[in-house]
């Protein structure tokens, strides 16, 4: 009886060794045509994504066209002390940051506001409406809303100086002031994006259970207080969701907004990293001063994200 | 149940607020559209609010006339065609792989993908690469570098990892190679989603400046973006109107030439967009419940 267990074991082992074999060769076969599939993928992500990171190389060298970007000499730091060294390119960091600090703290409230006026609403009709129109801004780039906004506000024949010159007398330059460049800069974000964002705390507000709001209506609740006690708290999650990954992208102020809403007088406030790495860079051919600042502004954005969704674990929202 | 007075209160103003806020979204529009019907002496007296006056379409006959709109208007076409059908077979070449749970090294890869919307190049580094490989000056540079969007990658993988299993293991049965898998299994029940990725690319690609203002030099080839930033940042290509014809531009403002280009890159997304509304707002939620 002992030795036929065992044979019997030995055959089941060297069978599931087979078995395991085939699985092999059989899964082998499977993945044969998903990796043909997925080389071009490959390629495209090695050469688009991966080869041009190690350009930051460029950062660290004093480029010029002759020798090219392995050719050129290396100066180590020299760059980034001069980066950090002059008051240009520190204002332009500082305007960078708070340019993106004013678009996430000022901004950040409208969407909410909006999903809980939309989430109120009876008539279907209107709400239906209502949202065509608020989604509709995000649709149009920033050319458009650029032009829109330069046409509003021009002096001479823009909509608003009309009125402004009616009620006080005198047209105001409202894009040629710090103030209120900086101002209409965030407004327009808004305008262009909180319908938009609005979206996903309408979503969120969908999971709210109805029996709460009729609990708090029996105990004579008014909408002001179950708003603030069941409407607020519900979308508390997503609020915070949404905000840790704002602050991810703080380094990241559009380039297309800036490039068309500046203009010369108000550089002081309005140039931000993007922008003056495609002057600098581009436009002046000083690629290892741009590189170096591109360099600084993915590094910055990279800790960010990742320090934010470190964060967001720890209270199990983590985004990986 | 009867509406207290205070709730009463409530949504009146609930609906005077959110009428208010979508009526901002409106009236620019409307406005720009009576500036570029209006006539010159209207526009500079500031007669013109949401109607117009004088009506003329001296503006659009002056900008299909005097600038390479029509052109441009082509360009965007092409940009947008060609460019959103490579990246619908991409980016499903991509997803299908990375769907599939006996794929090799898919945890890896999808990671790897991820990596790079973390952490970019930076616009140097970009440029470069495209210079080396000939990109530069014409539209292979707008396709390829952005030929896969990880963010419609990972939403359309998502949705293929919802594909019961049984569906694809009957085929397989009898005797269906993973090609016909995707062409007659996957890609007829992903339709919904499909459409709004397409929709998604579709868009961007209309949409699209800082690339062509980066790649594209020979002003034959821009798009409706960059004509209309250089006619709204340029007072020469006004004074240049102004020399070929005064007299028609004597009846012309730079605005009303500005509103009507305006309206000729926006008026495409108006008519669709009403149509589409909902296939965007589901693509941003499967999207977002995925983040």
């Amino acid at each position: 009886m002992g030795s036929l267990n065992i044979g019997a074991r030995k055959d089941s082992k060297s069978r599931l060794k087979e078995q395991s074999a085939l699985g092999r060769r059989r899964r082998w076969n499977m993945n044969k045509p998903l990796i043909i599939m997925f080389l071009p993928i490959a390629v495209f992500f090695i050469l688009f994504k991966y080869v041009p990171m190690f350009g930051f190389i460029t950062a660290f060298k004093d480029y010029n066209f002759a020798d090219g970007m392995f050719g050129s000499p290396w100066v180590g730091f020299d760059n980034y002390k001069y980066l950090f060294q002059n008051p240009d390119t520190l204002g332009i960091i500082r305007n960078t940051l708070v340019l993106s600090m004013l678009t996430v703290f000022v901004g950040f409230p409208f969407p909410v506001i909006l999903a809980i006026l939309l989430n109120e609403v009876r008539r279907s009709w209107f709400k239906r409406w209502a949202q065509t129109l608020l989604y509709l801004p995000h649709f149009l780039n920033w050319v458009i809303v650029g032009g829109l906004v330069l046409m509003m506000f021009s002096i001479e024949t823009g909509f608003v100086n009309n009125i402004v010159e009616r009620v006080t007398g005198s047209a105001y330059p409202f894009l040629f002031k710090e103030g209120s460049w900086i101002t209409i800069f965030v407004a327009s974000g808004i305008w262009k994006t909180a319908g938009w964002s609005a979206i996903i705390y309408l979503a969120a507000l969908t999971s709210i259970d109805p029996s709460l709001y009729e609990a708090a209506g029996m105990d004579g609740a008014g909408k002001w207080k179950q708003i603030r006690h069941i409407t607020i708290p519900g979308l508390m999650p997503t609020i915070i969701l949404m905000f840790i990954l704002n602050i991810g992208n703080v380094m990241d102020v559009g380039f297309d907004q800036v490039y068309v809403l500046q203009n010369p007088v108000v550089v002081n406030v309005a140039e931000v990293i993007s922008t003056w790495n495609f002057k600098v860079g581009l436009g002046s051919g000083q690629f290892s001063y741009a590189t170096a600042m591109g360099l600084f502004e993915s590094l910055i954005g990279l800790t960010l994200v990742l320090i934010v969704n470190g964060i967001a674990r720890r209270s199990g929202r983590g985004l990986w | 149940m009867k509406p207290t007075n205070g709730e009463k209160v409530f949504y009146g103003v609930n609906y005077f607020i959110l009428a208010l806020a979508a009526l901002s979204c409106l009236l620019p529009i409307i406005h720009i559209v009576a500036l570029s019907l209006s006539g010159n002496e209207a526009i500079t007296l500031g007669k013109v609010g949401l109607w117009p006056v004088d009506i003329t379409w001296t503006a659009y006959s002056k900008l299909i006339e005097d600038t390479n709109i029509l052109g441009a208007f082509r360009n965007s076409l092409v940009i947008t065609l060609v460019g959103t059908a490579l990246n619908m077979v991409f980016t499903i070449l991509a997803a299908y792989p990375l769907s599939r749970k006996h794929f090799y090294a898919r945890r890896f890869l999808t990671l790897a993908i991820v990596f790079t919307m973390l952490f970019t190049a930076g616009l140097i580094p970009n440029y470069l690469l495209a210079k080396s490989l000939g990109l530069v000056g014409n539209y292979g540079a707008l396709w390829l570098p952005g030929l896969v969007s990880v963010y419609n990658l990972l939403v359309l993988k998502s949705f293929f990892e919802n594909i019961p299993e049984e569906l694809e293991d009957a085929a397989r049965i009898d005797g269906s190679g993973e090609w016909r898998i995707i062409l007659q299994i996957v890609l007829p029940l992903s339709v919904p989603v499909i459409a709004t990725i397409a929709l998604f690319y579709g868009v961007a690609h209309w949409n699209s400046f800082f690339n062509v203002l980066i790649y594209i030099n020979d002003p034959e080839r821009f798009n409706l973006s960059v004509l209309i930033q250089n006619m709204i940042q340029s007072q020469s290509l006004m004074s240049e109107l102004a020399m070929l014809d005064p007299d028609a531009f004597r009846k012309l403002t730079p605005e009303s030439i500005r509103s009507a280009g305006i309206i000729v890159m926006i008026l495409p997304m108006l008519i669709v967009y009403p149509f589409l509304q909902k296939y965007f707002v589901k693509g941003m939620l499967i999207g977002s419940v995925k983040g």
